[in-house]
C-alpha cells in the first residue's frame, strides 16, 4: 500500500527522549499509527509489524490504530525509525521533507531493530556500558 | 528541600513555576510541570565520563584527554561542522560561534530544521508577534495551524491560550474560540471550537483563500478548498475578523510540508491581512527549550540567525548550502563537533551517516543516537538542571535557568572554552 509518512512528536516519545537506548523509546518511536480502515485493507490488526520503504531505506514499525489519522497516510513519531527513510533532500531550504515522504507499506513478521542496529546499518558502534 | 519557581528547560515555553523536590543531589519529585518536565528533571541515562571509540569498542578517557584530542581535531579539518546548541544555556552557545570562527568552520543550530523555514519567511516579510503574558491577557480568539501543543508543548494552553485566565478574558473556556488546523484530528483539534481539517500539502492554499475572503475578494474561492469546505473557510475569516485581539500559532506542519517558509510566508502575510479588521499577531512554537537563544547568540555575533559559514573568513549565511543537513548529505564537512542536541536521532540517516566517517565529537549529558556515530563524547551538566544560564523563551523573553543540584559534571561552557583555548594555543595565536 503507498501512503505519505508524517512524523512528529508525542508525549511518550519526548517523555523518553533522553533515553535513547532504551527499550521504552525504541517502543515509543517504532510506532507506525494508520487509519483503521488502511489497517483492515493490509489484512492484519493492531500491533502487527509492516515494512516501510522509501526512496531511501526500509524499515521494520509496529502498527498502532487511529481514527486521526487519514487514509492514505502514516504517522510516526520524530526520531531514528523515521529518519531511518526519510530523504536527505532540502530543496535548498535547509529542511528535509519530514512531512510528506511518499512510502511503501507491507506487513512483516520481521522483528522491530533496536536503535544500536539501526545505528550500526549507518557505520556506528553501539555503547552499550 | 522543595526548591519553587524552577525554570522547566525541555521545550520552548520554558515554564518557570515549577516546585522541585530534591533529596541530596537528586530531583525526586516535580510539581506544576507536564509529562516532560517529570521525565526531563527526573532522569538518568547520564554518561558518567568522556569516551573514545577505538576499532571495537570503547574505551573511558580524561576530560583533558577528550578535550585535546578535539581541538586538535577541529583545528586539522578543513571544513568543520559545529551543530546542535539548543539544549544549553547562551554561555555555551556563545563559545560555540567564537570556536567556528576561530577555525574558519560552519555553525548551525537545530532550528534548521525546525522553525528555519519560519525564520526565512520572517526575514521577507517582518515577524507581527508578541510576548506570550498579551495573548495571555487579551487574545480572545487563538488559532493554532500545524502544530500540536497538546503533545509538543503540554503547558501552552493551560498557561497562555484556551485555559488560562487573562486580565481581558476572565473567563478562559467561554471568553476564547480556539481554532485548530491540521491534517490529523490530533487531540489538540478536539479540544477546539473549530478544527479545519486540510488535506496533506493544502496548507498554501487554505491560506491563500482566507487571505482572498478576508481581503473581500471570497467570490474567487471555489466550493473546497484542499478539503475544506468554502462555508467552514468563510465562518472561520468572520471569527478572525471579530476577534478583538486574535493569535495565531503556528508549528512545523508548516515549516516541513511542501512550500515550506512559503507556507510560513502566507499565514504571516494573512496575519497582516487580519490587521487591517483587528490586531492579530502570529508566533512560531519553538520546540527546544533554548533555540530561540541559539538565534539569539548566532544573530548577535554574527549577525545570522544559523547556518552561519565563516570559511570566508567573515559570516556567510545561505541555507540551503550553509545548513547542516545539506552539509553533511554532501559529505562537505571532514570534523564535526555536536553539542546539546541528536542529530543520530533527529537527521535523515542518509546524512548522520557522514558524522560516521569523519571525527565526530559530541558534548552532551546523555547517551543518544549520536553517541554511536561519534569518536569522541564527553558528558556535561544539564542546562537548567546542575547549571545555571540564560535561554530565550519563544517569544524571545530571556529567563534564567536554575540549577537545582549540584554534580561532578564540568559546564559544557567551561568543556568549549577550554577547547577555545587549545585551539589558540595550537593555533599558536
Ligand atoms: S510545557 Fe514545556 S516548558 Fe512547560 S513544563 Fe512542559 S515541557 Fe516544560
Amino acid at each position: 500500500m503507498k501512503a505519505i509518512l508524517n512524523t512528529g512528536r508525542t508525549v511518550p516519545q519526548g517523555e523518553a527522549v533522553e533515553h535513547k537506548a532504551s527499550p521504552t523509546y525504541r517502543a515509543v518511536v517504532s510506532v507506525c499509527y494508520m487509519n483503521p480502515v488502511d489497517l483492515m485493507e493490509l489484512g492484519i490488526t493492531e500491533g502487527a509489524h509492516v515494512a516501510v520503504t522509501s526512496r531511501t531505506g526500509r524499515i521494520v514499525l509496529t502498527t498502532w490504530t487511529s481514527e486521526g489519522v487519514s487514509r492514505g497516510e502514516i504517522f510516526v513519531p520524530l526520531g531514528p525509525y523515521a529518519n531511518h527513510i526519510i530523504a536527505p533532500e532540502t530543496h535548498a531550504t535547509g529542511m528535509p521533507d519530514f512531512k510528506g515522504e511518499t512510502v511503501d507499506i507491507v506487513p512483516t513478521d520481521e522483528p522491530v531493530k533496536d536503535v544500536g542496529s539501526l545505528m550500526e546499518e549507518i557505520g556506528g558502534l553501539r555503547y552499550d556500558h | 528541600m522543595i526548591i519553587k519557581d524552577v525554570v522547566c528547560p525541555f521545550c520552548g515555553c520554558l515554564c518557570d513555576d515549577l516546585d522541585v523536590e530534591v533529596e541530596g543531589q537528586k530531583v525526586i519529585k516535580v510539581q506544576n510541570g507536564c509529562a516532560l518536565a517529570e521525565a526531563k528533571f527526573t532522569g538518568s541515562g547520564r554518561l558518567p565520563a568522556p569516551i573514545r571509540r577505538t576499532p571495537t569498542g570503547w574505551d573511558d578517557v580524561s576530560y583533558d584527554d577528550a578535550i585535546r584530542e578535539t581541538a586538535e581535531i577541529l583545528v586539522a579539518a578543513d571544513r568543520p561542522l559545529l551543530y546542535g546548541w539548543s539544549s544549553t544555556h547562551g554561555d555555551a552557545q556563545s563559545m560555540g560561534v567564537h570556536i567556528a570562527e576561530l577555525i574558519g568552520g560552519v555553525i548551525d543550530n537545530t532550528s534548521t530544521v525546525c522553525h528555519g523555514p519560519s525564520i526565512l519567511a520572517i526575514q521577507e516579510v517582518g515577524h507581527p508577534g508578541c510576548t506570550l503574558g498579551q495573548v495571555k491577557n487579551r487574545a480572545d480568539v487563538i488559532v493554532y495551524w500545524g502544530c500540536n501543543p497538546t503533545e509538543a508543548h503540554p503547558r501552552h494552553m493551560s498557561r497562555y491560550t484556551t485555559f488560562a485566565t487573562g486580565f481581558f478574558v476572565p473567563e478562559a473556556q467561554k471568553d476564547r474560540t480556539v481554532i485548530v488546523v491540521d491534517t490529523r484530528r490530533t487531540e489538540s483539534a478536539e479540544i477546539a471550537d473549530e478544527f479545519i481539517r486540510i488535506e496533506r500539502g493544502g496548507d498554501y492554499e487554505v491560506l491563500s483563500a482566507l487571505r482572498a475572503i478576508v481581503r473581500g475578494k471570497g467570490n474567487v474561492v471555489p466550493k473546497m478548498v484542499a478539503g475544506v469546505s468554502r462555508e467552514q473557510l468563510f465562518r472561520v475569516a468572520e471569527i478572525c475578523k471579530k476577534a478583538k485581539f486574535g493569535a495565531i500559532f503556528f508549528g512545523l506542519g508548516l515549516t516541513m510540508s511542501a512550500g515550506k517558509y512559503k507556507n510560513v510566508r502566507n499565514a504571516i502575510e494573512l496575519t497582516d491581512e487580519l490587521n487591517r479588521h483587528t490586531k492579530f499577531t502570529i508566533s512560531p512554537l519553538r520546540g527546544h527549550g533554548n533555540v530561540y537563544g541559539s538565534n539569539e547568540v548566532f544573530t548577535w555575533i554574527t549577525g545570522y540567525p544559523y547556518a552561519v559559514d565563516f570559511s570566508r573568513g567573515i559570516a556567510f549565511y545561505n541555507p540551503g548550502e550553509t545548513t547542516a543537513v545539506d552539509i553533511l548529505r554532501r559529505g562537505e564537512c571532514d570534523a564535526a563537533l555536536i553539542v546539546a542536541s541528536d542529530p543520530g536521532a533527529h537527521f535523515p540517516h542518509a546524512a548522520a551517516a557522514h558524522l560516521a566517517k569523519i571525527p565526530t565529537v559530541l558534548i552532551d549529558p546523555h547517551m543518544t543516537a549520536t553517541t554511536p556515530l561519534c569518536r569522541i563524547q564527553i558528558p556535561c551538566t544539564i542546562a537548567g538542571i546542575d547549571a545555571e544560564g540564560t535561554a530565550y523563551r519563544m517569544d524571545g523573553v530571556p529567563i534564567r535557568y536554575r540549577k537545582v543540584i549540584t554534580s561532578s559534571y564540568p559546564d559544557d561552557a567551561d568543556i568549549l572554552k577550554k577547547i577555545h583555548d587549545r585551539i589558540r594555543e595550537v593555533q599558536g595565536s
